[in-house]
């Protein structure tokens, strides 16, 4: 046994992202490493890669126990890691990318030229062709990643840690992601892929974990299991019982045609990909899957704050097509960001003033602000949400993440509007403020309101949800009436399962997902 | 017209822009590390100031100008310290450094010389002219790049230098790396913090060369602010030259050829207040070429 | 009771600008100690040449006068989380507009000054809004051409004054505007003495503007900019409209401290005699001390003031140079720089106690 990882336990506070783990890779295996967000399978691999220290647990590689500070040592003991977010130099060749660090010298001079060698000689020796020369901001996405693995290579890694790899490939570059780490473990490398797409990995790993809420589910080999069964594990609860009224839905108030929104320089696959769908007044629609495939970008060009590259939105029947946010908040629309603290507060602002935004227009006379009615507003819903703050005078930033929460959701539902998105609205929020949250959209929704709830939680979908989208990869990979849901399908897709495509890498149609269809047999 | 014919407009250009290359190739160094450094203009006019103040104590030029590097390296440390260690807000501190450059300098200029205004010891030595053997006796060319003095020539050979050491040692490639993905760099072991202590007290030192180029090298005399907002220009300089040592240079050509042709110009009809303002001009437009990415990002306008 | 935890507030935000200022005045002891002079007598004779008598005191409410309205305009702007360095040009362009104004209006005299003080907002407005418009259509750095656009107006406005407006009947050394008719000129407050109206303006400017930013939507919209501008974009503020307006009134009030100097010290447009004592950069420094506070940069305008008025007592009866106040000045916006982060010191050594590797 290559690595062994026994009862690694990681807390935050209270809370346990990592909780007695066991986990073990062998000499030239693939394995890999599967959950939903939060899972702690990000966490465990931060621990291997020195990033965290482990509460309790230890770390043996080659029977050795090994003691992990910082990053520097993991490379020294041979592990590797490619981030999700890429650690590469834009303006630098593919050379000096593999290089940095350990660079070839002579004197205090870099010595390029054996830098480019080098690079040709990894490149060739493993069978991933680059090109030493080419600037990493010219390269598409998939060499980029080659090259982020050859730099762990050259640096003498022997396990290699790779962090949601096919997030940012198309499918062809997938193909070849697949074909190269076949072809290094065969040649004794061994690799750890964290991943929630099971069908990509399935046809390439040896053994599956699976974490779910800190803790390993099971361990299996792959051939003795399948996606079906895998998703289960991954997603595994119970189905939450519907407590709510049955929809009425009205007249449509979110029209979303073709919505496409690209990459950035160099990226090739679009981070929205022609998305449909309506939402209607009555009816909260809920955007499933795992954060990363699109959810941030869905929010951000319907509220305004993201550029639209094709499509149509149109907002109460009018088409509101790259309106800014102060025009569709007019047209009838209030969202609850995502992230709390970039968009959603100012938080060296009172409490009063972060709940006046978008209310000044009813709490105002000839340009005057009416502070006495932004406080009394504030006042009753710190009452009504039962938010923790001394009073509307404190600073917003001294409130907890979940009170914080409570008011911008108070505040955003509070205008009535016609349309509320509410993006991730309870994450990092405690059990009792995600109540209030939620019974604050379902009254919304028995008004009239029309909800659009994206959520990378489950639970959540599954608690509030009258229609259930999933969103896989910048498309909609499907969608279910909340009575005919179950969690199996939804985990299905939001893996990148699809009906016709089980083995769709030896089908020779890797990882696409034709959601299109399905959703569209589904009506 | 025979004014651009004249040789001596190109001499004086080349010893003009010596302040502003020196203060540009510390600019280049700050900002390659992601320091937007907007005290170039006060660790400048320390420069000067403690120039001609060395200059009054030792007697002796070169200890002057020793003088003037330190006495700007420890200020340029100040900004290093808030800035990268206290994590201060880098424009509000360089701007804080030139208020304290000016206040200082003109109290010391008070205090040490008992003059108001300006300062000029008629018996103090200034930087001498060298004359470079075989390149100034080149017929025409040889009276421009001949005869200046020693850090005239100080600045270009450090451009030069400088675009070597950025581009051709490891060191360099390191400092590059750590301004382009700090977290990166960072990650690979590479020291941000060092790194970018070292880049401020370059720029540091840098600005000290300036200020005893500009005290020292023509006149020997110190006004009070003499720089004249030639650390800003640096900083568009800076800008033009696309952050490249090479490029900074002929960035600072250009506007030290404006700024010798202003002068020259008050000679003739036209007045000097449009002749003064040429540079700044010529800098404004100059800025509508090159896009502050950096500055960008901070708005949050990269889309 | 709510009364009084906002007073236990307000105290509690003088703690820093009282700490800086107290190391200011130790940095300018040490200046003092390194000329060879006296701490106490030094400081007691600005204490005189600031306060010390009728005289003194009027002395130092007149100096404030262009410092606090030129504060104020920057604060708006930083308030707003602009960068408006270009006080000095507007100034510049502000008292020229004014003096042309008073000069050449074919008008009654009470409504040539009130033009003329209209004129030199409208100038100091337009040529800030010149900066802000760069900004918004081109992506230029505000910070830098507002600092270039300052040398620009120093030497237009030079010209103009050195050439077609220059009173030629005087001594020719001076470049200077004809002077401008006794019955334009602002009323002195009180005989004798130098403080005129603009100060009274200039107090009503800092009220004001402490009401509007406190209790009007324009106002809420700016102070929610300066402080997270995505989420005044998110909640529909335009930052091209916002800009536009801002750049337009910071320029207007440096515009108007500039022209208030004109008709209420000068009496007429004299060249360089406006960046000769500093206005501009003072009303910055008000603004930086007092963190972009209205009335607290009011205050640190009526400081500064103190402090160079001071500074020419001590030099009056001292041996100490009266640049002792740039000392101290420079000594205090330093320490006020530095205690952003002191707040911020504290929360990355929470952040780091929570186990994460460096």
């Amino acid at each position: 046994m290559l690595l062994q990882m026994e009862k690694i336990t990681k807390l935050y506070g209270d809370v346990a992202a990592n909780a007695g783990v066991d986990f073990t890779l062998e000499e030239g295996e693939v394995h890999a490493l599967v959950g939903e967000n939060g899972a702690g399978k990000t966490t465990l691999m931060r621990i291997l890669y020195g990033e965290e220290t482990p509460t309790s647990g230890t770390i043996r590689l080659r029977g050795k126990e090994l003691v992990l500070r910082s990053p520097e040592d993991a490379i020294r003991a041979g592990i590797g890691m490619v981030h999700q977010h890429f650690m590469l130099f834009p303006s630098f060749t593919v050379a000096e990318n593999i290089v940095i660090g350990r660079e070839p010298r002579s004197g205090i001079l870099f010595d390029r030229k054996k830098a480019a060698e080098e690079a040709a000689r990894l490149s060739a020796e493993y069978g991933m062709p680059v090109d030493p020369h080419r600037r990493i901001a010219d390269c598409p996405v998939g060499i980029q990643q080659r090259v982020e693995i050859l730099k762990v290579l050259y640096q003498g890694a022997d396990i290699i840690i790779l962090d949601e790899p096919s997030a940012v490939l198309t499918p062809p570059e997938v193909k070849e992601l697949l074909a190269a780490i076949r072809g290094l473990a065969r040649r004794g490398k061994s690799f750890i892929l964290i991943t929630h797409k099971l069908q990509e990995m399935m046809d390439v790993s040896d053994r599956i974990t699976v974490l779910r809420d800190g803790r390993v589910v099971a361990t299996v080999r792959a051939a003795d299991t399948n996606v079906d069964e895998l998703s289960r594990l991954m997603v595994g609860r119970e189905l939450v019982p519907l407590e709510k009224r049955p929809a009425r839905p009205g007249d449509p108030v979110l029209e979303v045609e073709g919505l496409t929104v690209r990459g950035g320089r160099g990226k090739a696959k679009p981070l929205l990909d022609g998305v449909t769908f309506t939402v209607r007044a009555g009816e909260i629609v809920g955007v499933a899957g795992v954060s990363g495939n699109g959810q941030t970008e869905l929010v951000e060009a319907i509220a305004g704050l993201r550029r639209i590259d094709a499509g149509r939105i149109r907002l109460c029947g009018r088409d509101v097509t790259g309106a800014d946010a102060r025009d569709l908040r007019r047209h009838g629309l209030a969202h609850i960001p995502e992230d709390r603290y970039r968009w959603g507060s100012a938080k060296e602002e009172s409490v009063a003033d972060n709940a006046a935004m978008g209310h000044t227009d009813s709490a105002k006379r000839s340009g005057f602000l009416l502070r006495g009615r932004l406080r009394r507003m504030a006042e009753a819903w710190i009452a009504g949400f039962k938010i923790k703050a001394e009073s509307p005078a404190v600073k917003a930033g001294s409130l907890s993440g979940g009170n914080l929460q409570k008011l911008i959701a108070a505040r955003e539902l509070a205008h009535g509007s016609p349309l509320v998105i509410a993006a991730e609205p309870t994450r990092g929020v405690d059990i009792g403020a995600m109540e209030i949250i939620h019974a604050g959209l379902l009254k919304r929704r028995d008004e009239g309101g029309a909800i659009l709830l994206v959520s990378s939680e489950l639970t959540e979908i599954l608690k509030l949800s009258d229609r259930i989208l999933v969103l896989y990869e910048g498309r909609i990979a499907g969608e279910f009436r909340a009575d005919e849901a179950t969690e199996e399908a939804i985990g299905r897709l939001m893996a990148g399962v699809t009906d016709h495509a089980e083995h769709a890498v030896s089908a020779g149609r890797a990882g696409r997902s034709d959601g299109a269809d399905l959703a569209a047999s589904r009506g | 017209m025979e004014l651009l014919l004249d040789v001596s407009l190109y001499g004086s250009t080349l010893r003009m822009i010596a302040p502003i290359l020196l203060a540009a190739l510390g600019g280049v160094i700050c900002a390659r590390v992601g320091i937007f450094n907007v005290g170039l203009e006060g660790l400048m006019l320390t420069g000067a100031f403690a120039a001609i103040t060395g200059n009054h104590l030792f007697g002796d030029v070169w200890l002057a100008v020793l003088f003037a590097v330190i006495c700007s390296g420890l200020m340029s440390l100040i900004l290093a310290w808030l800035t990268i260690g206290l994590n201060a807000n880098m424009i509000v501190v360089g701007v804080a450094l030139n208020f304290l450059a000016s206040g200082l300098t003109t109290y010391c200029l008070s205090a040490i010389f008992h003059v108001k205004g300006s300062y000029y010891d008629p018996g103090m030595a200034g930087l001498p002219k060298w004359d470079i053997p075989l390149v100034g006796d080149i017929p025409g060319v040889g009276g421009i790049l001949s005869g200046h003095s020693p850090l005239v020539y100080v600045a270009f050979v450090l451009a030069f230098v400088l675009q070597f050491f950025l581009f051709k040692t490891v060191k360099g490639f390191r400092l590059l790396a750590a301004g382009e993905h700090p977290e990166g760099a960072r990650s690979l072991g590479i020291r941000i913090d060092r790194i970018r202590y070292w880049a401020v007290l370059a720029s540091g030192v840098l600005c000290g060369l300036a200020g005893a180029q500009l005290s020292l090298g023509q006149v020997t005399q110190f006004t009070e602010g003499m720089t004249a907002g030639r650390g800003f220009i640096a900083l568009v300089a800076v800008m033009l030259g696309q952050n490249h040592p090479l490029g900074v240079m002929l960035a600072s050509l250009l506007f030290g050829f404006m700024d010798a042709l202003s002068i020259r110009l008050q000679g003739y009809a036209l007045p000097t207040q449009f002749t003064m303002a040429l540079p700044y001009v010529m800098t404004l437009a100059a800025m509508f070429l090159f896009k502050d990415r950096a500055y960008l990002r901070q708005t949050g306008r990269i889309d | 009771m709510r009364i009084l935890r906002r007073l236990a507030d307000s105290l509690r935000g003088l703690v820093h600008p009282l700490a800086a200022l107290a190391a200011g005045l130790a940095a300018g002891a040490v200046a003092v100690i390194a000329v060879g002079g006296s701490v106490g007598e030094t400081y007691a004779e600005m204490w005189k040449g600031a306060f010390g008598s009728f005289y003194y005191l009027t002395n130092t409410l007149a100096r404030s006068t262009p410092i606090m309205l030129i504060g104020l305009g920057v604060a708006l702007a930083f308030r707003a989380g602009f960068f408006n360095l270009g006080a000095e040009g507007q100034l510049l362009f502000g008292a020229l507009a004014a003096a042309v104004a008073a000069l050449y209006l074919p008008a009654p005299p009470a409504l040539a000054m009130i033009a003329a003080l209209v004129a030199g907002i409208i100038a100091g407005g337009a040529w800030s809004l010149l900066a802000g418009w760069l900004d918004v259509r081109f992506r230029l750095n505000l910070l830098v051409s507002t600092l270039l656009l300052n040398y620009i107006a120093i030497y237009v406005c030079s010209y103009f004054v050195s050439f077609p407006l220059k009173d030629t009947s005087g001594s020719a050394a001076i470049n200077q505007t004809n002077m401008i008719d006794r019955a334009v000129w602002l009323p002195k407050l009180f005989k004798g003495m130098s403080v005129h109206a603009g100060f009274v303006l200039a107090a009503a400017a800092a009220v004001l503007l402490f009401l509007v930013l406190r209790h009007t939507v324009a106002g809420y919209h700016l102070r929610m900019h300066g402080s997270n501008p995505l989420f005044a974009l998110y909640g529909g503020v335009r930052r091209g409209r916002l800009m536009a307006w801002t750049m337009l009134a910071s320029g207007g009030f440096a515009g108007l401290a500039g022209a208030v100097e004109v008709l209420g010290t000068q009496y007429r447009y004299i060249d360089n005699a406006l960046t000769a004592p500093g206005y501009a950069w003072s009303g910055i420094m008000a603004a930086l001390l007092a963190n972009s506070h209205p009335l607290g940069t009011a205050a640190a305008a009526l400081l500064l003031a103190a402090l160079q008025t001071g500074g020419m007592g001590v030099e009056r009866n001292t041996e100490v140079p009266l640049e002792i106040a740039s000392v101290i000045q420079a000594a205090i916006i330093l320490f006020i720089s530095a205690r952003f982060t002191r707040a911020l010191l504290k929360r990355r050594k929470a952040r780091a106690a929570d186990g994460t590797a460096a």
